[in-house]
C-alpha cells in the first residue's frame, strides 16, 4: 500500500493544494468585494460583516501563501490585509479607489496563481506587485490617526488604572501590531495568588501580560475577579483554547495588525479549515462566520477566466469517515462470504460450485483490497504541512529567545491519516518548544562547553511498517535524571527507596505533576507538559519514547499508526473468549512450555533470545478463568516504539481484517479495550488497546 | 399492539412513528402532559415500564460478548447493524434474582441521557400503555431510587424505571 501511495504523489501536489485553497479564498473575496462596492455605490456604510470577512480572507491567504512559501503572494496579501484592517477599524474610508485597489489585488492574485510552478513568470510579477503595494500603502496612510487608545474597546476606568510603564507596554504592543485582549478570571479569595500566578505563567507562553487589574463588576461569593490585559501574536481564538478559557472570558480589544511578525499563518490555516471554531472568540467584536455557507452563485463579475485551475475537490473528513465505514462493512461481509465458500467446498455434494464460488470470492477480495487502499489513500496527507508550522514556530521562538538554532527537517513527504496529523500538531509543537526553550543552552554556555554555538534540532519522520515514527532530536543539555528523580521523590511520585531502572527514571518526565513544575525546566530542561503529550499520543494509539545523553542531547520519538481505519488483527482466545490484537503491534507469536516462564520480583519473564521479555497473562488482566496449568500457552509479543511485552493467551485464531468501532453505552471507557469489531458472525470481538497495556506495564510496579 | 412480536432487525415503522410522536408531544406541551406512553415489560414476573420516547427499538437476544473490568450488571456488548452497544442486565441492575434468559427475553434499546444508546435485557416485553398523569404515584421509600414513579393500572402497580439513574454508571463509582 505504501508504495502505491508514493507513486501517486506528484511533485506539484503541494502547489495543487495551495492553488485549490487559494482559489476558494479568492472566490469568497470576489463576492464580498462586489457586495462592498454595492454598498459604496448606494452610499451606505460598509457592512462590518463583509469587511471582516474580507479581512479574514486576506489574512488566510497571507498565511496560506506563507505556509507554502509563495512570498510574492504573501507580501501582497499582507498589504491588502493592512488596508482592510484600516477599513474595518474606520481608519480608512470606503471609497472607490480603495475598492478598486482591492479588486486589482484580487485579479493579480488570480493571475499569480496561474503562474505557480513557473518561476520566471512569478519573478516577473514582482514589479506589478511592488507598484500595487506602494499604491496601497499610500491609500492607507492618507487618513489621520485617531486618538491614542481610542480604538481599544477598554473601559476608561481600566485605562486610567494603568501605570505609565504599562501604558508604554500597551502602546509598544499596539505599535508592533499585536493582538490586545482582556481576560477575565475568577479566583477563590483564599487561594487567588496561586491561581493568578498559574494563569499568568500560562499566558506568558502565548504572549505578554501587560497589566493585572482587579475587575469591575460583582464576583461570586468568596471569589475575586481579575482582568488581565494581554498582548499576543496569537489570535484570540488560539489563546482561549491554549488556556482553556471558559467562553466569554476573553475579549479581543484590538485585533493585531498584520505587521506582527508572522502573526498567525498556523491559525489562518485553521480558519480556512474550521471557520466556526476559529472565529468563536472573536464574536465579541465581529460576526460569526455563517458567510461561508452563503456563497450562492452570486457572480462578482470578474473578467478573467472563471474556470478553476486546479482539479482538486475538498471533502469533509466526515464524508470520508462514512465511506470508510461502508468499506469496513464490506470487508466484514467478505469474511462471511469466505466462510460460506469454505463450507461449500468442504461438502462433497457442493464442492464443484464451491470451487467456482471460491474463484469469484477471490476476485471480489482483490477488488475490495484495492477499494480499501484507495479510500485510505484519500485520507492520507503528507507531514509537510505540520513541518511548515513547526519551522515557523521555531523561527519566531528563535528570535524571541535570542538563541541560535538550526532546524533540520527530514521526511516531510511521509504520509499519515489526516485526523492523526491534526492531532499530532500540538504534541509535536510542545516537544519542539521544550527543546528550544529549555534543552538548547544559550550561546555562551554552549561555547563554554565546547559545543557548536549554534544549537541543532533535527526532526525526522519515517515509516516503519504500519507506523510512522517522528523523532525530535536536540543537541542540548539532555535530561538530568538525578534531578528528575529527586523532583519525583519530592512530589511523592516515587519513594526514596524505590529501585528504578534508567529507563523507568526517564519515564518519570511523563508523570503528571512533574509537568507544572518550573524546577525541571531549570535543572533538566525537560518535562513541561510531557504527560499531556503522552496522553494525546496514547489516545491516537501511539507511544512516546525518550532517549537522552546528559550534556549531549535528547531524542523524543513518537510512534503513530498510519491510519485509524481498517486494520489487520490477530485473533486470540482466552477462556473461550476471542480478542483482537491489532497486528501492527504484534511482533511475533511463540508457543512455549509453562516451565520456560521465569520470575523476578513476582513479575513473570521470558528469555527471548537473551532479552528479558515481561509477561502478562491476559486471563488474569481481565479476570477470566485461567487455562489448565499443563496447557501450553501462546505468547504474543506486542510492542510499540521501544517497549515490548508478552501476552499469554490460550490459543491463536488467525488473522482478520477489522474495523475498530467505539462501544456505545453508559459504561465509561474500559482501560485496555480500544473498542470492538465484528468478524462476520453476530458476536462482537473486543479489540485490545495495546498502548494502554504497554503503559500499564511500566506503571504497575508491585511493591513486594 | 404487542411489541414483543417485533422481530430482530430493523424496527417497524409503526414503532418509530409511535416513539417520534411521543417525543413530539413531550416537547410540545410541557405543562399539560395529560397522557404518557409507557412500554411495559416483565422482570422476575413483575411489571415494569420505560417511557416510549426513550425507546429506540426492541430486538431479540443475540450473542453477547462479555466485557472485562466492568460492573457485573453489565452483560457485555452486542452488535446491532454495525453498532456496538453495551447491554445491561436489568434484573441485576435492580438487584433482582439472576435468571437464565428465556424465549421471550428481549433487549430494549434505549437512548441514554448523553445521546448514546444502550441495551436493557428484560424477561419479556408486554405492551405500550397510554396512561394519564393522575395514574402516576410517587415511588415508596422502599424502591431504592431506580424507580421514577409508580403507575396504577387496575389494581396493579407498574414500576416506571428512572433511566438516567439506571444508566448512570459513572456517578456511582
Amino acid at each position: 500500500m505504501a508504495q502505491r501511495r508514493r507513486k501517486n504523489r506528484s511533485s506539484s501536489k503541494k502547489d495543487q493544494e495551495f492553488i485549490s485553497e487559494a482559489e476558494e479564498i479568492l472566490d469568497r473575496m470576489r463576492q464580498d468585494l462586489a457586495d462592498l462596492n454595492d454598498k459604496r455605490v448606494a452610499g451606505a456604510e460598509a457592512d462590518p460583516d463583509v469587511v471582516n470577512r474580507l479581512f479574514r480572507s486576506a489574512h488566510s491567504l497571507k498565511g496560506l501563501a506563507g505556509l507554502f512559501g509563495f512570498d510574492p503572494i504573501q507580501d501582497l496579501a499582507h498589504r491588502v490585509e493592512d488596508i482592510l484592517d484600516g477599513l474595518r477599524l474606520g481608519r480608512v474610508h470606503l471609497s472607490l479607489p480603495v475598492v478598486a485597489l482591492i479588486d486589482e489585488s484580487v485579479h493579480l492574485f488570480a493571475s499569480l496563481l496561474e503562474q505557480i510552478g513557473n518561476e520566471e513568470a512569478l519573478a516577473a510579477a514582482a514589479e506589478p506587485i511592488g507598484r500595487l503595494v506602494e499604491r496601497i500603502q499610500a491609500a492607507r496612510e492618507a487618513p489621520a490617526e485617531t486618538s491614542e487608545f481610542g480604538e481599544l474597546a477598554l473601559e476608561p476606568s481600566l485605562l486610567r488604572a494603568l501605570t505609565e510603564y504599562e501604558e508604554h507596554r500597551l502602546r509598544e504592543n499596539i505599535r508592533r501590531g499585536r493582538h490586545i485582549c482582556l481576560i477575565d478570571a475568577n479566583f477563590e479569595i483564599i487561594s487567588f495568588e496561586e491561581g493568578l500566578s498559574q494563569l499568568t505563567t500560562a499566558i506568558r507562553e502565548v504572549g505578554e501580560v501587560l497589566s493585572t487589574l482587579p475587575a469591575p463588576g460583582a464576583a461570586p461569593d468568596a471569589q475575586i475577579r481579575f482582568s488581565l490585559l494581554v498582548a499576543s501574536d496569537r489570535p484570540a481564538s488560539e489563546i482561549a483554547s491554549r488556556l482553556a478559557l471558559p467562553a466569554g472570558s476573553l475579549r479581543l480589544l484590538r485585533a493585531g495588525a498584520p505587521g506582527a511578525a508572522d502573526t498567525a499563518p498556523a491559525s489562518a490555516l485553521a480558519t480556512a479549515q474550521a471557520p466556526e471554531a476559529a472565529c468563536h472568540v472573536e464574536t465579541a467584536e465581529s460576526d460569526d462566520r455563517a458567510g461561508g455557507g452563503q456563497r450562492d452563485a452570486v457572480e462578482a463579475g470578474a473578467p478573467e477566466s472563471l474556470k478553476s485551475i486546479s482539479d482538486t475537490v475538498r471533502v469533509d473528513i466526515h464524508k470520508l469517515d462514512e465511506l470508510m465505514n461502508l468499506v469496513g462493512e464490506l470487508v466484514i461481509q467478505r469474511g462471511a462470504i469466505g466462510e460460506l465458500v469454505g463450507r461449500l467446498s468442504a461438502d462433497a455434494a457442493t464442492a464443484r460450485i464451491g470451487s467456482d464460488f471460491a474463484k469469484v470470492h477471490k476476485a471480489l477480495d482483490r477488488k475490495l483490497r484495492e477499494l480499501q487502499s484507495a479510500v485510505l489513500d484519500v485520507r492520507m496527507v503528507p507531514l509537510s504541512q505540520v513541518f511548515e508550522k513547526v519551522s515557523r514556530v521555531v523561527r519566531r521562538l528563535r528570535s524571541d529567545l535570542g538563541k541560535e538554532v538550526r532546524l533540520e527537517l527530514r521526511g516531510a513527504d511521509t504520509e499519515l491519516d489526516k485526523l492523526i496529523v491534526e492531532e499530532l500538531v500540538d504534541p509535536l509543537m510542545h516537544i519542539v518548544r521544550n527543546a528550544l526553550d529549555h534543552a538548547i543552552e544559550p550561546r555562551e554556555e554552549r561555547i563554554a562547553k565546547g559545543k557548536d554555538p549554534e544549537g541543532r534540532i533535527h526532526i525526522e519522520a519515517f515509516q516503519r511498517g504500519n507506523h510512522v515514527v517522528i523523532a525530535v532530536a536536540d543537541d542540548g543539555r539532555g535530561v538530568d535524571t538525578a534531578a528528575l528523580r529527586a523532583l519525583a521523590e519530592a512530589q511523592g511520585i516515587v519513594q526514596p527507596g524505590d529501585l528504578l531502572s534508567e529507563r523507568e527514571t526517564l519515564d518519570l518526565i511523563f508523570a503528571p505533576g512533574i509537568s507544572t513544575r518550573s524546577e525541571v525546566t531549570e535543572t533538566s530542561g525537560r518535562g513541561v507538559g510531557m504527560d499531556v503529550v503522552q496522553t494525546n499520543l496514547t489516545a491516537l494509539g501511539g507511544v512516546v519514547d525518550v532517549e537522552t545523553t546528559p550534556g549531549r542531547g535528547t531524542t523524543i520519538s513518537m510512534t503513530l499508526p498510519i491510519t485509524l481505519a481498517i486494520i489487520q488483527s490477530l485473533i486470540v482466545v482466552v477462556a473461550r473468549q476471542r480478542f483482537a490484537i491489532p497486528l501492527n503491534a504484534v511482533h511475533e507469536t511463540l508457543l512455549i512450555d509453562g516451565s520456560e516462564i521465569q520470575r523476578s520480583e513476582g513479575r513473570e519473564l521470558l528469555n527471548l533470545r537473551g532479552e528479558a521479555l515481561p509477561l502478562r497473562r491476559l486471563a488474569a488482566e481481565f479476570d477470566l478463568p485461567a487455562a489448565s496449568p499443563d496447557a501450553k500457552p501462546f505468547v504474543v509479543v506486542i510492542g510499540l516504539g521501544e517497549t515490548r511485552m508478552g501476552l499469554l493467551v490460550d490459543r491463536l485464531d488467525g488473522q482478520q481484517d477489522t474495523v475498530i468501532k467505539p462501544i456505545q453505552g453508559p459504561i465509561p471507557a474500559v482501560r485496555g479495550i480500544a473498542g470492538a469489531t465484528e468478524l462476520g458472525d453476530q458476536e462482537p470481538v473486543l479489540v485490545l488497546d495495546v498502548s494502554a497495556l504497554l503503559a500499564d506495564l511500566g506503571r504497575r510496579r508491585e511493591t513486594p | 399492539m404487542s411489541a414483543g412480536s417485533d422481530a430482530a432487525g430493523s424496527p417497524s415503522p409503526r414503532w418509530q412513528d409511535l416513539a417520534r410522536r411521543a417525543a413530539e408531544r413531550r416537547n410540545a406541551e410541557v405543562e399539560s402532559v395529560a397522557v404518557r406512553q409507557l412500554l411495559t415489560f416483565v422482570l422476575d414476573a413483575s411489571p415494569y415500564a420505560v417511557p416510549v420516547a426513550r425507546v429506540r427499538e426492541i430486538v431479540r437476544v443475540r450473542p453477547i460478548t462479555p466485557v472485562p473490568r466492568v460492573p457485573n450488571d453489565v452483560c457485555g456488548v452486542i452488535s446491532l447493524r454495525g453498532e456496538i452497544l453495551e447491554v445491561i442486565d436489568l434484573r441485576l441492575r435492580l438487584r433482582l434474582r439472576a435468571a437464565q434468559g428465556g424465549r421471550a427475553s428481549r433487549i430494549i434499546v434505549v437512548h441514554s441521557a448523553d445521546g448514546s444508546v444502550a441495551g436493557l435485557l428484560v424477561d419479556g416485553v408486554s405492551e405500550v400503555l397510554n396512561v394519564s398523569e393522575d395514574a402516576l404515584r410517587p415511588p415508596t421509600a422502599a424502591e431504592a431510587g431506580n424507580i421514577e414513579t409508580l403507575c396504577v393500572q387496575g389494581d396493579r402497580f407498574i414500576s416506571v424505571i428512572d433511566l438516567d439513574r439506571v444508566l448512570g454508571f459513572d456517578a456511582q463509582r
